[in-house]
């Protein structure tokens, strides 16, 4: 099989993105919306499958290559070419980048497929599937791009069409707000990323000749790569710098603390796209531009072990936060911050091939566990808070069997569920971090210890918290929303993916359009008859199962959660030795703990959370009800995400001023001033000398010609009398 | 009368100016048999007359330099250059002039001859080494001139004008022929050649290389003797107004680089000088354009500051000849024209009524009510300006790169500075074309006429190509190595004292 194949993996999205975006409203208009939508949801569904079915034998070729030659670049076009550079448009075809390719296009055709029953009753149907195949083009640029670049292209291609999407019901204003703050708080992680890739740039440029680089091509990864560990082990201040300000950029995309604020409310998006990009690939981005900048972070101890506390720090944070919600889709969107937290631990460590491992495991137990919620969402009316479910198990057995295989899988049930092995292989080489890796210690560990049991806590913190989503949802005692009144207008029935409000921040008030401020009452209504669900869940409301294309892919996806992937990457090692060049430092002596001993204690702490949290909740507490009073405090903290949102807004805000004082009192009190003085003495000061002779009188310019002629003879004369001639 | 030699006679050289000097004759004869006809048999008949005189310039190209008709004409590469210059220049100002006469309702055909004849006479100027026939191509040139700015005989402004500019002009004259006879008085000579290699009488060498640099640089309207140029430039017909700004200046200038180079033993004097002249003439045509309201004002202070540049030009070369050759500044000459007619061109279309009015708000809403012209304004603007992908760029980087080449630090940084300076008015121009505040009255506002459509294609043309063929244009301006082509001299009154 001809590796160029690959560019057909690329292209067939973006084919797909254009022809809905200049086709798919002709389509709908030719064959009505039912059908129509259908048939604009399979032509949106089928580029991405049909990339996935052309990587996945170019995968199981390249598994079959002698390691050595794993790595094949293909150029479609000199992108950037000057004399001292070139940037071509290069794909790399190699382990790491065909395992992302997987994954993307794997879970992305069956998100796709999903999404057609999920949106069946959008009016713009179109769009949304031209948005989400530029998605997947883009997040393919982003993994195989062969250098920094072209990662770069990616890196903000997605970033863009996340934003779109979380705004893609743009007509409520909460939903912007949310799609402005995911891009505002990712452009915060590109300034890191820029200034660390230009770094970089510049210190391979300056560094070109004694690294004997003599390709053109010098920021390529293959050609920069295996030299720059060499090279930055002599410049420790460097490696650190550039790595920290990767991590940076990491940090933006993939969620970590304290750029974490964006992705909770990213879930303004609909459920598809949450679980698509903002669980299983596009946040995962970070980690990918970890493991393949690992030669960075490998020559900067102090930066690997920062990453691994900032892990440590989000996972624990995330599975806190992830207590206080009552929101399904908040839930999984802080228990998906905290795994991230996970796969940064595994990086700070050295285990890059952990990192992965988790992001594998992880894509397919959260896309189902997001789809299965989307699922209970679009059952329950669009109604997203978990105090109305309960018992939903009878209504909807599909959705509760495979999300229940998804909840074992992140909660670590032992063995039998991928997210076990995937978690016991961060732990366990967290746990053993080697010595050398580490430049201080916290409370006698060393940073990755300290993250490990940082991470086995929140393993039970996880087990807890999942379990009382699955039992607030699908068990406890009784059908809630048999008791909420017909007709029901208080606010917290307005939860959904719509105008979902967070009533948990209490900003009511500029969740939805009520100004008229993007639309006439006429438009609004018209807005609101256009989604067929407007009607609000109330005690009338019957579950129904969803259709086959929203459960399939529930199976599919439950069935790869289930422990046998898990197992087969890291019996033998497999996934390490596949991912070979970035399997790196090799953790052979338990030095703290062994894998029967981590294995144990995973079972205890897991365990416990799970029947501790079966135990609390049979029922709905009282504690946990609509009256937030009754909550206690740290929950109540919790459900404000620990004012995290308050600090970050503060803390930039007046960082913000503070730099924008200063700037202001620089470009007003000095530039302007300077340009302004400039300005009056050139335009007014002299303009005003120049038209004072400027008369228009011809005796005034004779006499002006004549005074400037005297001048030139007088000079004549005195270079005669001076005897120079 | 024994020393008497019958001068070689080589009409190839001469043809040119005699083709372009007939096509005026010719012109003028139509005129006079259809008179009150429209003009465009003269424009015709006028253009192909250039066309044809360009074509003989052009394939005299590459031809080894000589003097013939007894020195008193002189045919070398830069010679060739900018003869070729003016003739395109002039036809240029043909494309779009006629429409614009008739529009002020003077479409007199007397135009046609006088510019062609004031052609001649500056390429009578750059196209010798005798300093008789200088003056005589100068006061060709001039007096047509003269005629031309006052064409709009009925506005008050282009008579006065026209008188301004006769009176200074006069006063230029006299010192330039004064010197002229320094010269004479002190080496007998009129052959700058010769002059050059003549030793004697120093003293007086230096006042005649004094009289002579302020009559040209009047013609160059270079500080203190540019006071006429917005004054005339404004009162003129925007055609003459264009003419004005390039043949004449182009014939000035290009006389100040045939002469200076020859006038070596006096160096140390005019190189100070014109040190600080064009030093001057770039901030005072700059300074003095920021405050103007009328926009071919505005374009003449322009036109001074841009004959500053190419001094810079000029002396880089004669500081350091070796090094800094003089295509740096024909190549700024050829840009700086094609803009400058493009400009004037565009200005034409503030006309209503008849009447003229350049005030910067005749061009406000320019964008909206013709895109084309307004578009191809900014494209000179921008190339006056400097910015690249204009040969603009190309020319004010040739020039700088040459004064640093030659040492000229100062010169290098003020002409820098100055550009910094040009934005802020040539962006005001470029502000009145997008504003549309403007309530326009009157008959054909804003027509574009395919004349002034394909010269504004033509112009925008030639500064985009200067840029992307900038290296070909630049070898095909440059002189080749005149040095080793030997000039044949006359002996016609060669005394001895």
């Amino acid at each position: 099989m001809d590796y160029k194949l690959i560019w057909w993996v690329f292209a067939l999205p973006l084919f797909g993105s254009l022809f809905q975006a200049l086709g798919g409203k002709i389509v709908v208009d030719t064959f009505g919306p039912k059908l129509g939508r259908r048939i604009c949801g399979a032509l949106g569904v089928a580029p991405i499958a049909l990339a996935f079915l052309i990587a996945l034998p170019m995968t199981l070729q390249l598994m079959r290559q002698p390691e050595s030659e794993r790595a094949v670049v293909l150029t479609l076009f000199e992108w950037i070419s000057t004399q001292a550079i070139s940037i071509p448009f290069e794909f790399r075809v190699d382990p790491l980048s065909m395992t992302m390719v997987l994954v993307i296009t794997g879970i992305g055709s069956l998100i796709h497929l999903y999404s057609i029953g999920y949106m069946a009753e959008e009016t713009d149907f179109p769009r949304f599937f031209t948005y989400l195949n530029l998605f997947i083009a883009l997040m393919l640029v982003l993994v195989l791009g062969n250098n920094l670049a072209m990662l770069f292209i990616g890196w903000e291609g997605v970033g863009l069409c996340s934003y779109l999407l979380i705004g893609f019901w743009y007509k409520d204003l909460k939903n912007s707000a949310a799609a402005n703050k995911a891009f505002i708080v990712n452009r915060i992680g590109d300034v890191g990323l820029t200034l660390g890739m230009f770094w970089l740039v510049v210190l391979a440029a300056q560094n070109k000749d004694a690294l004997g680089i003599v390709d053109s091509r010098w920021l390529s990864y293959d050609v920069l790569l295996p030299q720059i560990g060499q090279l930055l082990a002599s410049k420790p201040f460097d490696a650190t710098m550039i790595a920290l300000l990767l991590f940076v950029g990491a940090c933006g995309k993939s969620a970590q603390f304290p750029l974490f604020v964006w992705l909770p409310d990213a879930m303004a998006g609909p459920t598809p796209v949450s679980a698509l990009i903002h669980a299983a690939t596009m946040v995962t981005s970070g980690i990918v531009l970890l493991n393949r900048t690992q030669e960075i972070f490998l020559a900067s101890p102090f930066a690997m072990n920062v990453v691994a506390l900032v892990g440590a720090a989000t996972a624990v944070l995330g599975a806190g936060i992830a207590f206080g919600h009552t929101d399904i889709k908040k839930v999984l969107a802080y228990s998906t911050v905290s795994q991230l937290g996970f796969m940064f631990i595994a990086c700070g460590v050295g285990a890059f091939y952990a990192g992965m491992f988790h992001v594998i495991t992880h894509a397919f137990f959260k896309a189902l566990l997001f789809l299965g919620s989307g699922a209970v969402i679009h059952a329950m009316a669009h109604d997203q808070d978990m105090r109305n479910y309960g018992r939903l198990q009878k209504y909807l057995p599909i959705t509760y069997l495979t999300m229940g295989i998804g909840w074992a899988a992140i909660a670590g049930v032992p063995f039998l569920f991928s997210g076990f092995w995937s978690k016991e292989a961060v732990l366990y080489n967290a746990l053993n971090m080697p010595d050398k890796m580490s430049t201080f210690t916290i409370a006698g560990l060393t940073p990755g210890a300290f993250a490990g049991w940082v991470g086995l806590a929140v393993a039970g913190m996880t087990a807890f918290y999942m379990t009382r989503m699955m039992a607030l949802t699908f068990g406890t005692d009784k059908e809630r929303w048999r008791d909420l009144a017909p007709a029901h207008h208080d606010v917290h029935a307005h939860h959904d993916d719509h105008h979902g409000h967070d009533h948990a921040h209490g900003d009511h008030h500029h969740g939805e359009d009520t100004e008229g401020f993007f639309m006439t009452d006429e438009e609004m209504n018209a807005q609101v008859h256009a989604h067929e669900h407007h009607h609000e869940l109330d005690q009338t409301h019957e579950p129904h199962e969803v259709p086959w294309t929203m459960w399939a892919p529930l199976a599919i996806l439950a069935v790869f959660s289930l422990g046998f992937v898990g197992y087969a990457m890291e019996a033998g090692h497999w996934l390490k030795d596949w991912l070979a060049p970035w399997g790196a430092t090799e953790v052979k002596t338990a030095k703290n703990i062994s894998h029967d001993m981590l294995t144990i204690l995973s079972i205890v702490v897991g365990t416990t959370g799970i029947l501790g949290a079966l135990v609390a909740y049979r029922k709905l507490p009282n504690s946990e009800g609509f009256d937030l009073s009754k909550w206690n405090p740290l929950r109540r903290a919790a459900a404000a995400s620990f004012y995290t949102d308050w600090y970050s807004n503060k803390g930039s805000g007046m960082l913000a001023s503070g730099v924008g004082a200063v700037v202001k009192l620089f470009d007003v009190g000095i530039i302007d001033n300077i340009v302004k003085a400039v300005g009056s003495i050139f335009g007014v000061l002299l303009s005003a000398i120049g038209k004072r002779f400027q008369t228009g009188y011809v005796r005034n310019y004779a006499l002006m010609m004549l005074v400037g002629g005297s001048a030139i003879i007088v000079y004549a004369l005195v270079q005669v009398m001076g005897g120079k001639f | 009368m024994n020393n008497y030699v019958i001068p070689t006679i080589d009409w190839t050289a001469a043809m040119p100016v005699i083709v372009v000097f007939l096509t005026g004759i010719a012109a003028l004869l139509v005129e006079m048999f259809r008179p009150r006809q429209n003009n465009n048999v003269i424009v015709g008949i006028s253009l192909t007359g250039l066309a044809v005189a360009a074509y003989l310039l052009a394939s005299q190209v590459g031809m080894p330099a000589i003097d013939t008709f007894a020195g008193m004409i002189r045919r070398d590469h830069l010679g060739l250059m900018l003869q070729l210059l003016m003739v395109v220049a002039c036809g240029l100002t043909f494309l779009f002039g006629e429409n614009y006469l008739r529009e002020r309702r003077m479409a007199y055909g007397e135009f046609y001859p006088l510019a062609i004849w004031s052609t001649a006479g500056g390429m009578i100027m750059v196209g010798t080494d005798h300093l008789l026939m200088i003056f005589i191509g100068l006061e060709v040139l001039s007096i047509s001139l003269y005629c031309m700015a006052g064409l709009a005989r009925e506005e008050q402004r282009s008579a006065e004008s026209a008188l301004k500019y006769f009176l200074l002009g006069s006063l230029a004259s006299a010192f330039l022929l004064y010197g002229i006879a320094f010269f004479y008085g002190a080496t007998g000579t009129l052959s700058l050649t010769q002059i050059g290699m003549n030793g004697a009488q120093m003293n007086m060498q230096i006042l005649a290389t004094a009289f002579v640099l302020i009559g040209l640089g009047f013609k160059a309207s270079l500080f203190p003797f540019h006071m006429w140029t917005p004054d005339v430039y404004q009162g003129a017909p925007t055609n003459v107004s264009a003419f004005l700004a390039t043949v004449s200046k182009i014939a000035a200038l290009g006389l100040m680089a045939r002469m200076l180079p020859v006038l070596g033993q006096t160096q140390d004097f005019w190189f100070p000088v014109l040190f600080w002249l064009s030093m001057l003439t770039m901030t005072v045509g700059n300074v003095s354009a920021i405050g103007q309201t009328d926009l071919k004002r505005m374009l003449g202070f322009s036109s001074i500051a841009h004959a500053g540049y190419v001094m810079v030009a000029l002396l880089a070369h004669l500081k350091n000849p070796k090094v800094v050759s003089l295509d740096a500044m024909v190549f700024y000459l050829a840009v700086y024209s094609v803009a400058t007619i493009g400009a004037f061109a565009v200005l034409t279309l503030a006309v209503r009524n008849a009447q003229e009015d350049a005030r910067a708000s005749a061009l406000h809403g320019l964008w909206k009510r013709n895109r084309f012209a307004a578009g191809a304004f900014i494209v000179f603007l921008i190339s006056l300006i400097g910015i690249p992908f204009t040969g603009g760029f190309l020319g004010k980087l040739l020039i700088f790169q040459g004064a640093l080449q030659a040492d000229l630090l100062p010169l290098a940084i003020v002409l820098g500075v100055n550009s910094a300076i040009s934005v802020a008015y040539y962006l005001f121009m470029a502000k009145a074309v997008f504003v549309d505040d403007e309530e326009l009255t009157g008959a054909r506002v804003g027509q574009t006429s395919g004349g002034l459509k394909l010269t504004c294609v033509v112009c925008a043309a030639a500064v985009f190509g200067s840029w992307f063929f900038g290296s070909t244009l630049q070898s095909l301006l440059g002189a080749p190595n005149e040095a080793a082509v030997k000039v044949e001299r006359p002996v016609v009154a060669q005394t001895q004292r």
